[in-house]
């Protein structure tokens, strides 16, 4: 198998990965979201945006900060540790969390946030809550 | 016709006005046991009421007088209370001296199982009419009894006059005998206002302090303990007592008005505003500014969502109610926070960062706090609001009015895919879902033959409450009650709904139109532990409330054991425990479902005996704990967008 080939295979499984997490119907296996890459550029102006969606829909479980400190809810998760995160902490891992629900607590979004953009502007925000040591660099929104 | 017709059409609101409907006393009814209770044959006796409740709720108040053996300080306190039109008083035995003269006195009382149960009672009489009312416990275990619903209360900014006895002033520091303990620092912190009474001749006067801290401002719980010394203190002349003077000289109905150059900035940034939105909260209700809020936002088509303890003081099948269109309160440019008393801070409710702010309040140093306002406004809310439809200029806002009304159509949406996914999951288990139990009793309620603003709901638990909160609807003010209202106390629901249910009976204030209707109440197995006694109180009042249990076999919390070694046992219940079979054993009907069917047939029987008898029933909604969860039975449970219905946060 050649280089070029398998490059070409792996562009293709990730475009089929796209694809199908575009379909909010079928729910996304692990083994296909962990192949997802954040289509959207890790930026101030993404951040922003997913901050917009964060406060309308996380903010009661997780709290203000991400720290999820209230003890109200049942586990939810500390967005800003995600060195404790049991179910794994890639773009792709994350919308699937966002999008399927996780756990026995945390519902699955895809129906109060349909647009997958909206998804992936969260993700870039959730990561935006991360040390800055385990951020990836701000793209420039320039 | 069938039997099953018979009953179907005498559910009818026409129907059931015609119902031997006794508001208030009892009236010398005394259950009929064979009809209401079966299995009760041979040597065992039927429940049934004795005749001393109804002979003594029908014998007329007695006039308490300086002459002869003059007043005790209990009677001279009752007095205040009756010409202060507290509204009713709900209690437990002890405080004798003081609870025994407020009846006395006329003010409508009634007695029930615990005390912290009627605490919540009086709480919600208070949250359905925002009239002020009372609760009592005897000194030290019953007052204790009390704290999580004072402290619900409190979170509510409720008008509730908290009474307790509290031995005497001469045994304190002593424990002589029993129950000793020093009530006032245990509700601080809960309460508006607080005294233990020590001095006999200031029991008027300290009453007063109660009655102007209920009456005035933003209100809240005032506690008074009374020692034997003053409850029982005799009076024969009035000049021996501090500050005896009518309601007029110690305290004033004057309310503050807005500047008129506040007011003019007001109106401009609303009509200037593209999406304004009026955030109505209890103030609206309390203060009676709820026709004057509908005005307002009709004539500049304003869109309005309600927040609060109580719902319905803007109704939600108004066109311009954004209680059920959260995804529009994002475009909101501007929201008015008019009678919020419990403020959210940014974030808390679901507004753009960059929305403009205008706060009204009638306190002056609560303005700015939480959330950062572009206009404060010191006002009572009702003046307000009357100023602003008469000053405010007619407008349309056909864009804002379009996207109000798509939101609501998603937000229903929503709703009918989680019904759907509920009867899959209600057929695949044979057990009921809670989004099927939300919707049928909102299709029981709201699209029979039900005047849709008749019965009056109130919701609490966790999975019951969150999946309740999207279905039930307040079409008028004071038809809805947000149970666990940011205190977020499980369990008070049933009582808090017996006491909107005696606001009811008597047809107090916005109940008048609705006068001994049933009022409707859903709430946990975990909920029910707290308050489920009080099916007895209901009975024993003829309170015709209909109990909605969602059986779930857990607290709704168990998720949080998952994955905790050794802690999952602490979560669960056994198994089918028979709530209904338990409200039988207090004088109530029991009904037990597991579909859909049965839950409907359920609602017809148990509000036909509601609105004919007067009887109350629990229904049993057997239900699986594993509902919570979305991982095996979508939706799951996620926490409602606030402001609007389901909200209970703030």
């Amino acid at each position: 198998m050649t280089r070029a080939f398998l490059f070409r295979g792996l562009v293709l499984v990730a475009l089929a990965a796209l694809i199908h997490a575009q379909d909010n119907k079928t729910p996304l296996t692990v083994d296909e979201a962990k192949k997802l890459r954040n289509p959207i550029p890790f930026s101030q102006k993404s951040i922003k945006q997913g901050h917009g969606v964060f406060v309308r829909y996380c903010t009661s479980c997780h709290g203000n900060d991400g720290k999820a400190t209230v003890d109200v809810v049942a586990d939810a998760t500390d967005l800003t540790a995600p060195k404790t995160w049991k179910n794994g902490t890639t773009e792709g891992e994350i919308f699937r969390s966002i999008r399927e629900g996780e756990g026995a607590s945390m519902p699955a979004f895809k129906g109060q946030i349909p647009q997958q953009e909206d998804v992936w502007h969260l993700v870039n925000f959730i990561i935006s809550l991360w040390p800055e040591d385990m951020r990836p660099p701000l793209h420039d929104d320039k | 016709m069938d039997h099953q017709t018979k009953q179907d059409q005498a559910t009818s609101r026409r129907k059931f006005l015609k119902a031997p409907v006794v508001a208030g006393a009892v009236a010398g009814a005394v259950l009929s046991p064979g009809q209401l209770f079966a299995g009760t044959q041979g040597a065992i006796p039927s429940i049934r009421i004795p005749k001393e409740i109804p002979e003594t709720l029908t014998e007329k108040p007695k006039d308490a007088s300086f002459s002869g053996k003059g007043m005790t300080g209990a009677e001279v306190f009752a007095k205040l209370c009756k010409e202060e039109e507290l509204a009713a008083m709900f209690c437990c035995p002890g405080n004798y001296t003081v609870i025994n003269a407020i009846a006395a006195a006329g003010v409508p009382a009634y007695g029930g199982r615990t005390e912290g149960a009627m605490c919540a009672a009086a709480d919600g009489f208070s949250r359905v009419t925002g009239e002020v009312t009372a609760c009592s416990g005897t000194e030290g275990p019953g007052f204790t009894h009390m704290i999580m619903n004072i402290a619900a209360a409190n979170s509510a900014r409720t008008p509730l006059l908290v009474l307790a006895s509290n031995m005497q002033i001469a045994g304190d520091d002593r424990e002589q005998f029993i129950q000793i303990m020093q009530q006032q620092p245990l509700t601080t912190g809960i309460k508006k206002y607080g005294k233990r009474l020590i001095a006999p001749n200031r029991v008027y006067e300290y009453g007063t302090y109660a009655f102007r801290n209920l009456k005035s401002g933003v209100p809240g719980p005032v506690h008074l303990d009374f020692p034997g010394e003053v409850a029982r203190a005799r009076f024969t002349d009035a000049s021996t007592l501090t500050d005896y003077y009518t309601k007029e000289k110690y305290r004033t109905g004057s309310r503050p008005h807005p500047s008129s150059k506040d007011m003019a900035l007001a109106i401009e940034m609303i009509t200037r505003a593209e999406r304004p939105i009026i955030v109505a909260g209890q103030g609206v209700f309390q203060r009676g500014g709820c026709d004057a809020l509908q005005a307002a936002a009709e004539k500049n088509e304003v869109a309005v969502v309600t927040s609060g303890p109580m719902r319905g003081h803007f109704p939600d099948d108004h066109r311009l109610s954004a209680s059920l269109s959260p995804d529009a309160l994002m475009s909101a440019d501007l929201v008015v926070f008019i009678g919020q008393y419990c403020m959210p801070s940014p974030g808390e409710y679901r507004f753009s960062a960059d929305v403009k702010t205008i706060r009204v309040h009638p306190e002056q140093d609560d303005l700015g706090r939480n959330w950062p306002l572009d206009l404060g406004i010191v006002s009572d809310e009702k003046i307000f609001l009357d100023q602003l439809a008469g000053n405010m200029p007619a407008k349309k806002r056909d864009a804002w009015v379009n996207e109000l009304a798509a939101a609501r159509k998603k937000f229903e949406d929503t709703n009918l895919d989680h019904y759907q996914l509920g009867l899959k999951h209600s057929a695949a288990t044979d057990h009921l879902h809670p989004a099927v139990m939300a919707k049928e009793v909102h299709d029981f309620l709201y699209k029979g033959d039900i005047d849709p603003k008749q019965t009056v709901t109130g919701c609490g638990g966790w999975t019951s409450g969150i999946f309740a909160g999207r279905w039930l609807r307040a079409n008028r003010p004071g038809q809805g009650v947000a149970c666990g209202y940011q205190f977020g106390a499980i369990g008070p629901d049933l009582a808090m709904m017996i006491g909107a249910g005696a606001a009811v009976q008597r047809g107090v204030g916005p109940q008048a139109p609705y006068k001994g209707a049933p009022v409707l109440c859903i709430t946990s197995d975990a909920g029910i532990a707290y308050s489920l006694f009080e099916l007895d109180t209901a009975a024993k009042y003829k309170i015709p409330v209909i109990a909605v249990v969602y059986n779930n076999n857990s607290w709704g919390m168990w998720p949080s054991a998952v994955g905790s070694a050794r802690s999952m046992h602490m979560y669960l219940f056994q198994e089918n425990l028979r709530y209904d079979k338990m409200a039988e054993g207090l004088g109530a009907r029991g009904e037990y479902v597991k579909s859909v069917g049965e839950f409907r047939e359920a609602l017809k029987r148990s509000y036909h005996a509601a609105a004919t008898e007067t009887v109350s029933s629990l229904i049993n909604v057997q239900a699986l704990k594993e509902f919570t969860s979305g991982r095996d039975y979508a939706p799951g449970i996620a926490l409602p967008p606030e402001p609007g219905v389901g909200a209970f946060a703030h």
